[in-house]
């Protein structure tokens, strides 16, 4: 790793990012905060949490408490291109896509790498709970956070050599709890600020209401059984994820859940959970962070961001792997990511085809 | 300002010594900007600042017309303001300023009538761009219309004379003059009535209602002293924005709005490759301030929308825009340090 100079830090307003400066801070280096503008907040969400102007605030209150210079960059058009419109699109077409994943590896720290090279910034921090390590062939790994329950490497198995090599995570070996405590030390101050769990453009988590909003039209379709009984009507395939039970609008009867989206019919089929079970997946859009791994292989499987990982073999095949995992996994849902740890270790991922 | 302060807390209204002590400060300033202006110290209305100073005066002009002409380049003080006179039901004509060369008084007199009223600038806030507003005037006073101009920007650049100048309304503001942000003045001609912007009190002759802010007025009103040095210094800061120009270019630099006459204290550029608040940014980080020029409250820098309305057709002048400023305080060697600033910052385009 190239000695580490000016530091430029990804801050989004929250409270991870807001102490990964502060500590970062803390050790003598020299930081630059940078905020991006990715997305226009609409209407009551201006009073969410991220994408408000309150965030931007928030972040520029942690840079004046640390007496660093901070700036806001306007990345709205990437962000819609990249990862918005690809959302919607995967949306209608019945997966469940997964936006992090995309906007770390083509919108944020691409760009940030960009920004990094123009302020003469040698690293770049983020406020993931993440950690890197070097190993023996010079190649980085990218490894779990400490913190299991904070764990953020799913979402950055994406990143090139090349980006890791700038990337600096203050947080990756520290638990929540500790970070908090960091914070009140520091006088971080929005170290109590609560911690968003939804998709920062989709701060109510209304996904349906969501993709309305962006004027692509829904379609009114049936809710089928698995032999096309028709068992109700539904006002649009974007509204379900495989899986899921809640909000089918069902009435009584035992518990159903979504096992298919047909979007070219704007058919949803329910059943029964039993049905949601399967021991294999293909996934495309590979990337391996030390390079494709030439044999097939041993590892554990994360088939979603809460998914505590399943044992499998792992067969890479052109640009993507198949996947055989020993006990079947219920509701492995199309657009999430597969991605292949070995111990701590992210070995690659991809998306569930 | 600070001595001011001590005795301007008063209100100027107010019969007891103080407030008379207040007022004479106050009258004090209005007469040192009245004579920048060379006006008659009764024809200022005192506003708290320049947006202020220009919805005031837009509003005396425009009142019971039916059209009203603006360029494409306003700042947003007269823009928006066009906007809402439009709003409200009169016809607005928006002329085009391409390339930055300002509309002829020729081109402005083919929309003009006795029921029309102007509003443009003086000199442009982004560009430096100086309008021929004395001929707009006589175009004007030709077919019955009625003129404001901007002249915040023109304030300690050009020499300013409301009584040759023939327009209806003018606004200035303090704060491009080396003075407090919260202070500006709207000359109107004697016998056009003034509608104030807000409700209130029968202040500045029922023009402007409420307590005049004596404390920033005296700022205002000294900065004006200085304003006769800031004219004669054009000539000198023009010849450093010269040189600032011929050495940036020979870095890639495009100067925007170049071909038409220009005030000193401006340079706006173009760097292909680069967005402008991230050029800003950089250069921030060597010691150097620029602006992309259009900056809200967020922070965030939108693409200069003047540059956009110039040049339509080369969106990357409006997305890698920023502008220089330079004022008499600027020296020889403030131009070698930023001009060492932008070599380190451009020099990291390419990877």
């Amino acid at each position: 790793m190239t000695e580490m100079k000016r530091v430029l830090v990804a801050m989004s307003g929250g409270v991870d990012s807001s102490v990964a400066a502060a500590l970062l801070h803390e050790t003598g280096h020299e930081l630059v905060g940078v905020t991006l503008h990715l997305w226009d907040a609409d209407g009551a969400q201006q009073v969410g949490r991220c994408c408000a102007p309150e965030d931007r605030d928030d972040a520029r209150r942690t840079c004046e408490h640390l007496g660093i210079p901070h700036y806001v960059l306007d990345e709205r058009e990437a962000f819609r291109k990249h990862v918005v419109d690809p959302f919607v699109a995967d949306y209608q077409a019945g997966r469940t896509p997964i936006p992090c994943v995309s906007c770390n590896r083509t919108v944020k720290l691409t760009y940030l790498a960009d920004v990094a090279r123009r302020f003469d910034a040698t690293h770049i921090a983020t406020g993931h709970y993440a950690r890197l390590a070097r190993a023996g062939d010079g190649h980085l790994r990218l490894l779990r956070g400490i913190d299991d329950e904070k764990d953020q490497s799913y979402f950055l198995f994406g990143l090139p050599q090349s980006t890791l090599e700038r990337l600096v995570f203050p947080l990756g070996e520290l638990r929540k709890s500790e970070v908090r405590e960091a914070g009140r030390r520091l006088g971080v101050p929005n170290a109590s600020k609560p911690e968003s769990q939804e998709l920062c453009f989709v701060p109510d988590g209304r996904i349906g209401d969501f993709i309305e909003r962006q004027g692509t039209p829904t379609t009114p379709g049936n809710m089928v059984d698995s032999r096309g009984e028709v068992l109700a009507v539904h006002e649009g395939v974007a509204n379900f994820t495989r899986g899921q039970r809640r909000g089918l609008g069902l009435g009584g009867g035992g518990a159903r859940y979504v096992l298919r989206i047909l979007p070219d019919r704007a058919e949803v089929v329910v059943g029964e959970e039993s049905e949601l079970y399967d021991a294999q997946l293909r996934a495309t859009d590979a990337h391996w962070i030390a390079g494709r791994p030439a044999e097939p292989f041993e590892a554990e499987v994360r088939i979603r961001y809460r998914h505590r990982g399943a044992r499998a073999d792992i067969t890479p095949n052109g640009t993507g792997f198949d996947v055989r995992f020993e006990e079947p996994q219920r509701a492995i849902t199309p657009g999430q990511a597969a991605v292949v740890y070995r111990g701590d270790e992210v070995v690659g991922g991809g998306f569930i085809a | 300002m600070q001595e001011a302060a001590a005795i301007a807390w008063a209100n100027p209204s107010s019969t007891h010594a103080a407030g008379r002590a207040s007022r004479r400060l106050l009258e004090e300033a209005r007469e040192s900007v009245a004579k920048v202006l060379r006006a008659s110290p009764a024809d200022l209305v005192l506003t708290g600042g320049g947006t202020e100073a220009c919805n005031l005066g837009i509003r005396a002009v425009s009142a019971g017309r039916r059209r009203i002409v603006s360029t494409a380049v306003e700042h947003p003080a007269v823009a928006k303001s066009v906007e809402r006179i439009e709003r409200q039901g009169a016809e607005a004509v928006i002329l085009a300023v391409p390339r930055g060369r300002p509309p002829s008084a020729e081109a402005l007199a083919a929309h003009l009538d006795s029921d029309t009223a102007v509003a443009v600038q003086w000199v442009n806030h982004e560009t430096g761009t100086i309008f021929p507003v004395a001929a707009y005037a006589r175009a004007c006073r030709a077919h019955g219309a009625r003129l404001f101009i901007d002249g915040t920007q023109a304030l300690g650049k050009l020499p300013i004379d409301v009584e040759t100048l023939g327009a209806d309304a003018l606004a200035v503001a303090a704060q491009k003059v080396g003075g407090p942000a919260g202070a500006g003045a709207c000359w109107v001609r004697r016998g056009l009535d003034v509608e104030p912007v807000f409700d209130g009190g029968s202040q500045e002759r029922g023009r402007r209602p409420g307590t005049p802010d004596s404390a920033s007025m005296v700022g205002f009103g000294a900065a004006c002293l200085l304003v006769a040095r800031r004219v004669e210094a054009q000539p000198a800061i023009a010849a450093l924005r010269d040189r600032l120009e011929s050495s940036l270019s020979e870095l890639g630099a495009v100067t925007n709005a170049a071909e038409a006459p220009r005030v000193g204290t401006a340079s706006n550029l173009s760097l292909d490759g680069w967005e402008g608040a991230l050029l800003v940014a950089a250069l921030d980080l060597e010691g150097v301030c620029v602006s992309t020029g259009a900056a809200c409250s967020s922070g965030l820098h939108e693409p200069s929308a003047v540059i956009r309305a110039m040049y339509p057709d080369e969106q990357w002048r409006a997305r890698s825009a920023v502008r220089i400023s330079l004022g008499f305080e600027t020296s020889p060697s403030d131009i070698e340090t930023a001009l060492h600033a932008f070599q380190r910052v451009l020099a990291r385009k390419e990877s």
